[in-house]
């Protein structure tokens, strides 16, 4: 490599010592050869850099966010649902059985009241009808149901891909 | 969502589940990662395929990001070593990536209709027409040095070199690209006599 322009383009990119920059910037004002050489380099660099980028077409970012959305969509549910809706699914039935508890305990103890020495076991019937229990059975389905369209989903894709 | 918001930001949003962010994170890049691209692949069509498998690559294993480096010089670590696996791939006769007298001329697309005279051509046409005939490997050094904004050492990581070798590359690439230029103006202005 030409030691002269090596010592250049370290000076244009500014990856020499301050010494060797003072030493080279000496030789460019007093040496002609060096000038122009310096001149030709930094007119090629400016040149480049002021080079535009190219552009992809108008629907790329388009087509990439519809390949990451087709990555989502293919992910297992496993590590797809989140951990704050296994969560909220716990925390909505512990509620639903202190809740269920805490109503036949009360009744138990209005009966127990009323009439001492006579045990009357609370009415389950009334309990069971109630919409709290109505509520849950509805989620409970809901649940059902979402979870399997996602199995069958998963078993199409799954299918698809092996097809392909 | 602003636009002031940083790369590593985005990438949090991302990783939260919210793939707007992701999309202005490929706003951002997909000039430079076309691009380079490009370089390598020498056709427009080509570089997208590339250019877009790389942003889901990185898409995917935005989790395992540690930000060690920039976000830029990992996201051109992956085009860079997608567009080598691709033009492994195409080339059969295995082409060396560094072999200058192996280019395929790039469809440029400022090469057609309205810049058919070389009077009308700019100083930027014959600059884009030069590093279309470079090596890939040239190409793609001048072009993470002077567009994306890399220093030696990220693009050392990028290409898995030493530093002093991308300078050695980066020399090279910069007289290639001279002597080119100096090669095909000869040639235009021999057109123009």
């Amino acid at each position: 490599m030409n030691n002269m322009e090596e010592k250049l383009w370290e000076y244009i990119d500014g990856t020499c010592s301050g010494e060797e920059r003072v030493a080279i910037a000496a030789l460019i004002e007093k040496d002609a050869v060096w000038r122009t050489a310096f001149n030709n380099m930094q007119a090629i660099n400016s040149e480049i850099s002021e080079m535009t980028l190219d552009e992809p077409s108008m629907a790329f970012s388009y087509k990439v966010m519809e390949g990451v959305r087709a990555l989502e969509a293919s992910k297992p549910l496993k590590t797809s649902v989140s951990k704050y809706i296994i969560g909220g699914i716990a925390g909505f039935l512990v509620l639903t059985i202190v809740v269920i508890i805490t109503v036949i305990l009360a009744d138990a103890k209005q009966n127990a009241g009323a009439i001492a020495t006579d045990l009357n076991l609370p009415n389950i019937s009334a309990v069971t009808l109630s919409s709290v229990i109505r509520a849950f059975f509805y989620f409970d389905i809901m649940l059902l149901l979402f979870l399997a369209d996602a199995f069958l989903r998963r078993k199409r894709g799954n299918t698809q891909v092996k097809s392909v | 969502m602003q636009s002031k918001l940083t790369d590593i930001e985005l990438i949090q949003r991302t990783l939260k589940g919210d793939q707007r962010a992701y999309a202005l994170l490929v706003k951002t890049y997909q000039r430079y990662v076309f691009t380079l691209a490009l370089r390598f692949t020498k056709s427009r069509e080509d570089a997208e395929e590339v250019a877009q498998d790389s942003f889901i690559k990185v898409y995917k294993a935005l989790s395992s990001f540690k930000q060690e480096s920039k976000f830029s010089t990992w996201l051109y670590t992956v085009v860079y070593t997608t567009a080598m696996t691709s033009l492994r791939k195409r080339n059969t006769n295995t082409v060396a990536l560094d072999d200058e007298d192996n280019f395929i001329q790039v469809e440029n697309s400022t090469s057609v209709a309205d810049v058919n005279s070389a009077e009308n051509r700019s100083r930027s046409f014959y600059l884009n027409q030069a590093i279309s005939q470079l090596s890939a490997d040239d190409a793609a050094v001048l072009t993470l040095f002077y567009h994306a904004e890399q220093s030696l050492e990220e693009i050392a990581l990028i290409m898995g070199i030493e530093t002093n070798g991308v300078k050695i590359k980066l020399f090279r690439a910069r007289r290639r690209l001279k002597e080119t230029l100096e090669r095909n103006l000869k040639h235009e202005v021999k057109e123009l006599i």
